[in-house]
């Protein structure tokens, strides 16, 4: 008998156990310590970290850094053959095509801030508190900023906003004209320019300046020339900004955070990294990169020989300009006024050699991070500088026939480094202004796109196709995955 | 009841009785007998009597009585299930008595499936069994090491040839583009592949691999297949059996590569720079033969294993106990990459009653590990095949070299010696479990499992200098000062030696309560069932942390707590914690009508708490069939003693994926500089998909087992195995924003894949009672891996890519095999500059010598930037394996020796690193060097080439054939031992890896993958496999 029940109440209890009464709460398992996607924002706190998030994407800078160059008649992409990082030695030789890994990365990093930016603008309503502006006027300008590198490598890119995309909506995604593009950021960094104060007390964080001196970048590039003029003098007349003395001090990680800096991207070398992963690093892995290869002396440290000066470069500077060499570091002839020349060796590598080094983002001794110190660069990287906007001022007003103030700032670059003034007026002062950008900002990621901005790339880049390569291809992976229906750019 | 059953039998024999003399001819007398059997003299009933070559047959009564109509001369044949058929020649006596034996204990051997046992007569999956012996007799270290070649159908390919290195174990191919590993359990306790270095060998019985739909009864998990070990169980009724066992050997590598002297190497890097129009580096080339790095890394290095156990029982108690001592020295850095391990094993059971029985398992393992940098750039092998023999080993003051001239390569022997990585496992599985015997029909278990592990890791790095600009430079200067790093304004801190440690603890619980029926009616009916219930947790958590300023810059002090960091300061330190659950209820129906026809169904449902609420449940069902031909009556083929066929037809699942994939969380990398401090945000991870499932696995399979003239086993399977919406993380489009750091696509079900294949395994040994015994055992396994289909808008996944920053050299792609290699196919070789202006295809940058790349889409150009003119050049998938044992024994002395081969498998040549002074293989020297030189292998340069983008010059055929074990044993002669008590007594010398028969030109064509299933078959400097030769012993107290 008792067995007989035994066994019924054991049949019973099987029999139960094939439904799942009870054992759907087992199986309710939640992460611990983890917060999830859709319960968040609920403090002042979790927008500031969602913030530092919206931030991380600007530290791929290193790669505009390249393909700016690269692309132009400024540097080769070097390194240790051609097949390395071969994206890049196909830009150098403007035979590239949708398949390159580094436009994609372009594509993807960028679009990964901006879906960082609009999951805390999707949420901008939950939570309130007091200076939340300031939180969504940096997260705007950040916006801005990302959008902006998109429109100048792709021109017509997606524009999503305020949300985060689900993977069902990215075939019902078009292309979304430039022009509209433009209107976004332009709205974007207006908000940000009213809501930032002209001194953020941390250090990194975007300002007024640096909306402004970005919104007066964005104009110029849309020939907008009074506009730009406009929000730019208010950052040379209202901002906190002027010119360091020394124009070679502003390349070591010393004196980062000057007077000059009106936006950086901040860098640490405090945080080791490997290759596997650029877009994890903390460091700027542009200068490791930068770095002469098996290099054996004084000052300098070892690299990959990566985005190496021209001689077109070198040679285009006047003999006593001192920027030449506080930009391009002619290698021998620093080897052949070291005590012991004998002693100092490098090796040459596959992917090309010019004997020029970028000197302005290169790893130098004096500012090594942790092993693998090629990746853990503290040096930032300028994106916006005031001698930029100076610039970008004076080509704004010289170009909508104002040429007082174009001269001025023209000249206040020059005199910073000892170059005489220049006199001169019309097309002549446009031209004047446009050499001088190259002076000043060459090794510094803006070439290629002042070159195309200026219709100058076809004169100025060889093998480069008018009407193809002022803009790179959308990479055709992107162009699958997103459906398929986006028209590829022209030419390619 | 028994009465009803025992009319109606009787009534039949009548029936076939009173017709049978019709179709008799007139000569014939009626023969009568009895049939028992013949361990016990009791009457067999049911048992078939034919007589051979006529349809003429009967059956024996309930008291083993028979009639049948002969004539002398007729041979009469008895058989019946379990028993050896006999067979008898009529002659002038009426009266024939059959005694016969229980079959060969091959077809009556227990098989232990899941949540059951059956035999291997009536078994109706696709199963292969290997007894522990054959496991043992090897001496390796790991389960699954022994298991490669043993059965059809199992391909085991070693991730390492370093002391504990794992092995991948793939049942029926690759069929899904994560995890492929097997559900392995021991004793019925879930045991992952990766933890297969605790088990010891010598204490397993027996493994029984379950390779088709019938492993279904483990449902959501069992889709890769499911390995079944038991381990060693002692006897009721037997005196206590000592068994000790040991052996000591010595290993060396089985290959070395053939790469430049000092005077070669100076030769052929003079031509490369003068090629590329730059100074010849060297003067002279009369160096000599220079620094043989092989030489400094590869050492003769020890082994030893020690095995002790007590076998046993009473009359109411079984136990096996065990402990074990195993070490292995590395022969590439003998300690350095020592693999030690204590095992200990408790097997008790114990009757309470004549219901209840108590099982008790309990393993314990504590293992250590330590390792060196393996299989990448960066492991030692890559370096000791890169380091260039012009530099010595040291420099004259002793500190040694630095390489200087090549980038990212250190000096292989420094590294070995500053590099400290170990490992220790702590490891205590073990099983309570309760049978209760309801009656004999019913038996009803329960049973809780139990598999926890603390895993510790330390890595020490001292402060090292590997020379100028290297990038495992852990010091700034030769000096070994500790790298400042200014964390705030003129606040430095040192970052001198440091300890790397971790604390990882995992635990899982399982409990399972099964009923079991098993009824026989009348010889005719056999049922059984099986229902039951599973609830499994696994749960996990850890901490690391790295602490700077080791004292002493010493592994002596290598540990958080003797840091000397200001504050005690820790980096990077972290922790993690999971938890996943199953739960699962199961249903197994089988039903044999006299034993020859044998039906089996399986259903199970899973919940696993890895896929969100709708998702969640799966139901698994299988269904299959054998039947045992060679038992009918018309079944007239001499010399097949037994015949089955069976089928098969089954889903299960796979759910191997990381938890939470269905659902975003914060868990992304949002990390920024602000006020010059790394400062953590949140960010999501990876992104979310609510509708993630299980990938789902549908297999046939169809299967013939033979038993020829009673020495020969034969097995033969055909399979085709689908596995349907495969789990992976294919890209997605960059503006879901998933490619920020710390962020990955999400985890969807997109994508099929194929595997078809034939399976073989034969068998033969002749009567082990002889003084001549031989028997040997061969296998092969034939599979076609086929990717089906990828996910929408993906053309392919990328897998390994080629070199340093190179071309993607792998895929998984739709039509081709997983992980099969695309590249660019050579036509030989550019010989004059007339020959490039003439060639109708434009191949940009040739020059004479160079490879001459085949125009697949003959546009006239050779594309270096795209797909146009890539095609498939290999597949690391073989054709064919195949495992042979062979095993002979003549009075005291025996002999054996095992073989494995793989076929049709290629191997990418990625340990060259194209560097200007990078040491290179031989083969170099048969480089172009003018017109005619050479059709093969291009000139050499340092300048730009395209020689050394990816293409079939880089890819080799990696099929070979092993002779992985040789063994001659002596067993003493028992009179010698009767004085010491010792019952027997073997001794042994064996060797292990005796001899590979390759082409392939890397150090071991046996590499599995290191990096996911898309790595297979790309080798960066493989640790190889070690020869061993093993002297060994078994004594039997």
């Amino acid at each position: 008998m008792a067995i007989k029940r035994y066994t019924t109440v054991i049949l019973t209890a099987l029999a139960l156990s094939l439904t799942n009464s009870g054992c759907e709460k087992y199986l309710d398992v939640s992460p611990p310590f983890a917060q999830d996607a859709e319960n968040y924002f609920n403090s002042e706190q979790d927008y500031e970290l969602a913030l530092i998030g919206a931030y991380d994407l600007l530290q791929a800078s290193y790669l505009t850094l390249w393909i700016g160059e690269i692309a132009s008649d400024n540097a080769i992409a070097g390194g240790e053959s051609v097949n390395d990082s071969e994206g890049l030695h196909q830009i150098e030789a403007m035979t590239h095509n949708a398949v390159n890994n580094e436009l994609r990365s372009i594509f993807r990093w960028n679009y990964a801030g901006i879906a960082r930016t609009n999951f805390i603008m999707e949420y901008k309503d939950k939570t309130d508190f007091d200076g939340k502006e300031q939180i969504i006027g940096e997260t705007r300008f950040l916006r801005a900023y990302y959008y902006f590198e998109l429109v100048k490598y792709f021109g017509d890119v997606p524009l999503i906003i305020d949300k985060r995309l689900g993977s069902e909506e990215v075939t019902e995604v078009a292309r979304t004209p430039r022009s509209e593009v433009y209107a976004q950021i332009e709205s974007d960094l207006r908000y940000a320019a009213n809501n930032l104060p002209w001194n953020n007390p941390v250090k990194g964080k975007a300002e007024k300046g640096s909306a402004l001196a970005l919104l007066g970048k964005v104009y110029l590039y849309q020939n907008k020339f009074a506009q730009a003029a406009e929000v730019l003098d208010e950052v040379i007349n209202d901002g906190p900004y002027s010119l360091m003395a020394n124009f070679g001090d502003l390349w070591f990680a010393a004196n980062e955070d000057n007077s000059e800096t009106v936006f950086d991207v901040e860098y640490s070398n405090l945080e080791g990294g490997s290759y596997g992963c650029l877009i994890c690093l903390e460091g700027n892995a542009a200068a490791g990169f930068q770095g002469i290869r098996q290099y054996e002396g004084p000052l300098y440290g070892d690299g990959n020989s990566y985005n190496l000066p021209t001689a077109d470069l070198y040679n285009a500077f006047p003999v006593n300009d001192p920027r030449r060499d506080i930009t391009v570091l002619n290698l021998d002839s620093f080897i052949n006024l070291q005590p012991d020349p004998g002693s100092i060796s490098y090796a040459v590598g596959g992917g090309g050699h010019t004997g020029f080094y970028n000197n302005k983002y290169i790893k130098r001794q004096s500012e090594l991070g942790l092993p693998d110190d090629d990746l853990t660069s503290p040096l930032n990287y300028k994106a916006i500088r005031y001698a930029d906007v100076l610039l970008m001022a004076a080509e704004a007003h010289t170009r909508s026939n104002n040429d007082g103030p174009a001269l001025t700032y023209l000249n206040e670059v020059r005199a910073r480094v000892g170059m005489p003034a220049v006199n001169a007026s019309g097309q002549q002062l446009t031209e004047a202004i446009w050499q001088e950008r190259r002076y000043e900002l060459s090794g510094e990621g803006l070439r290629f796109f002042d070159l195309v901005r200026t219709g100058k790339a076809a004169t100025s880049i060889d093998n480069f196709t008018s009407g193809k390569n002022e803009i790179f291809p959308i990479p055709q992976v992107e162009i699958d995955l997103a459906g398929g229906s986006w028209t590829q750019n022209s030419g390619y | 009841m028994k009465n009803y059953y025992l009319r109606r039998f009787k009534g039949f024999a009548a029936i076939v009785l009173l017709f049978l003399p019709i179709w008799m001819q007139a000569q014939s007398v009626a023969i009568t007998g009895v049939v028992k059997e013949a361990a016990n003299g009791l009457p067999i009933p049911g048992v078939n009597v034919l007589v051979k070559g006529t349809s003429v047959g009967t059956t024996t009564d309930m008291d083993g009585n028979y009639t049948i109509q002969a004539k002398p001369g007729d041979d009469l044949v008895f058989s019946f299930i379990g028993f050896q058929a006999a067979t008898i020649k009529v002659t002038s006596s009426r009266t024939i008595n059959v005694s016969l034996k229980e079959e060969s204990s091959v077809l009556s051997e227990i098989v232990v499936v899941g949540y059951g046992s059956s035999t291997k007569k009536e078994i109706t999956g696709a199963t292969s069994q290997v007894d522990g012996v054959e496991l043992k007799k090897l001496n390796l270290s790991r389960v699954d090491q022994a298991l490669q070649g043993q059965v059809s159908g199992v391909t085991i390919n070693s991730n390492s040839g370093s002391p504990g290195g794992s092995s991948n174990i793939r049942i029926r191919g690759l069929s899904t583009f994560g995890d492929n590993d097997p559900l392995i359990l021991v004793d019925g306790i879930v045991y992952d592949s990766e933890g297969l270095n605790a088990l010891n060998p010598a204490d397993i019985e027996s493994v029984n691999v379950l390779k088709d739909g019938t492993a279904g009864i483990y449902g959501v998990r069992a889709a890769n297949g499911v390995i079944i070990i038991e381990t060693k169980k002692g006897k009721l009724n037997t005196k206590p059996q000592i068994e000790f066992s040991g052996f000591y050997g010595m290993q060396e590598t089985t290959n070395r590569l053939s790469l430049l002297n000092a005077n070669e190497y100076a030769i052929i890097k003079n031509n490369a720079f003068v090629n590329a129009g730059q100074t010849a580096p060297f003067n002279n080339t009369q160096l000599g033969e220079g620094t043989d790095w092989q030489n400094e890394i590869f050492q003769v290095a020890p082994m030893q294993n020690y095995n002790i156990s007590i076998n046993g029982g009473t009359n109411k108690t079984r136990y096996s106990i065990g402990g074990s001592y195993y070490t292995q020295d590395g022969i590439v850095g003998l300690d350095k990459a020592n693999f030690t391990r204590y095992n200990a094993r408790f097997n008790v059971s114990y009757e309470l009653s004549t219901k209840f029985r108590i099982n008790s398992v309990l393993l314990y393992t504590n293992e250590n590990r330590r390792s060196l940098p393996e299989n990448g750039i960066g492991s030692v092998l890559y370096n000791t095949i890169n380091a260039y023999p012009t530099e010595p080993v040291r420099q004259t003051d002793g500190r040694y070299s630095y390489l200087e001239l090549v980038n990212d390569i250190i000096n292989p022997v420094a590294q070995m010696e500053n590099t400290y990585n170990e490992s220790a496992v702590n490891k205590l599985v073990g099983k309570e479990e309760l049978v209760y015997t309801i009656n004999e029909n019913f038996t009803f278990t329960n049973r809780f499992n139990y598999n926890a592990a603390i895993v510790d890791g330390k890595v020490f790095s001292p402060l090292v200098w590997y020379g100028p600009g290297k990038a495992q430079n852990t010091a700034v200067n030769a000096d070994l000062d500790a790298p400042r790093v200014e964390i705030a304004d003129s606040i430095f801190l040192e970052r001198g030696a440091s300890v790397y440690e971790n604390r990882d603890y995992y635990v899982d619980l399982n409990f399972e309560s099964f009923l079991n029926y098993e009824r026989q009616i009348n010889r005719e009916h056999k049922v059984k069932g099986t229902l039951g219930t599973s609830v499994f947790t696994r749960s996990g958590s850890g901490l690391n942390a790295t602490a700077f300023n080791v004292p002493n810059n010493s592994v002596d002090f290598a540990d958080i707590s003797a840091n000397q960091a200001e504050g005690g300061f820790l980096n990077n330190a972290g922790s993690f914690e999971f938890e996943e659950r199953l739960v699962s209820a199961f249903l197994r129906a089988e039903y044999s009508y006299l034993n020859r026809y044998l039906f089996s169904a399986i259903v199970r449902r899973d919940g696993s708490s890895k896929f969100g609420a709708n998702n969640r449940w799966g139901i698994f069902p299988a269904f299959s069939g054998a039947w045992v031909f060679s038992d009918e009556s018309f079944f007239d083929v001499s010399f097949i003693d037994f015949g089955k066929l069976r089928m098969s037809y089954g889903i299960s699942g796979n759910d191997q994926i990381p938890n939470f994939a269905y659902r975003a969380l914060l868990n992304g990398e949002g990390v920024y500089v602000l006020d010059d401090l790394i400062t953590s945000g949140v960010a999501i991870g990876r992104a979310s998909n609510p509708d993630l499932k299980w990938e789902t696995t549908h297999q046939f399979n169809v299967g013939l087992d033979l038993t020829i003239l009673k020495e020969i086993s034969f097995a033969m399977n055909y399979f085709v195995k689908n596995t349907n919406d495969l789990l992976f993380q294919p890209d997605v489009s960059g503006l879901l924003g998933t490619y920020g750091p710390g962020g990955f696509p999400p985890f969807v079900n997109a994508g099929d894949v194929s595997n078809r294949g034939l399976e073989l395994e034969l068998g033969y040994s002749t009567d082990p009672t002889k003084d001549w015994v031989f028997s040997t055992s061969f296998n092969m396994t034939q599979l076609t891996n086929e990717v089906l289909r990828v996910p929408d808008g993906v053309d392919f996944i990328p897998g390994a890519q080629f070199g340093v920053g190179g071309n993607v050299a792998t895929r998984f792609e739709v039509g081709q095999p997983i992980g099969y290699y695309i590249g660019l196919q050579t036509d030989g070789i550019f010989q004059s500059q007339q020959e490039i202006d003439n060639s109708s295809v434009v191949q940009a940058g040739a020059r004479p010598g160079d490879l001459r790349y085949v125009d697949q889409n003959g546009d006239g150009v050779i594309s270096f930037g795209d797909d146009s003119d890539r095609t498939k050049i290999g597949s690391p998938i073989p054709d064919f394996t195949f495992g042979l044992n062979l095993t002979g024994r003549y009075k005291n002395f025996d002999a054996s020796c095992n073989l494995y081969a793989a076929v049709g498998q290629e191997i990418i040549r990625n340990y060259e690193r194209q560097q200007p002074y990078a040491n290179q293989l031989t083969y170099i020297i048969d480089r172009w060097t003018g017109p005619g030189s050479s059709e093969d292998i291009p000139r050499v340069t340092t300048g730009a080439t395209r020689n050394n983008v990816f293409s079939d010059y880089f890819v080799e055929d990696g099929s070979f054939l092993r002779i992985r074990n040789l063994q001659v044993g002596y067993t003493l002669p028992r009179k010698w031992l009767t004085r010491q008590k010792v019952e027997s007594m073997r001794v042994y010398v064996s060797v292990n890896n005796l001899y590979t028969l390759t082409n392939y030109q890397g150090f071991d064509p046996d590499i599995g993958n290191f990096g996911g299933v898309l790595a297979a078959g790309v080798d960066y400097g493989f640790y190889p496999q070690a020869r061993t030769i093993m002297g060994g012993f078994n004594i039997k107290f």
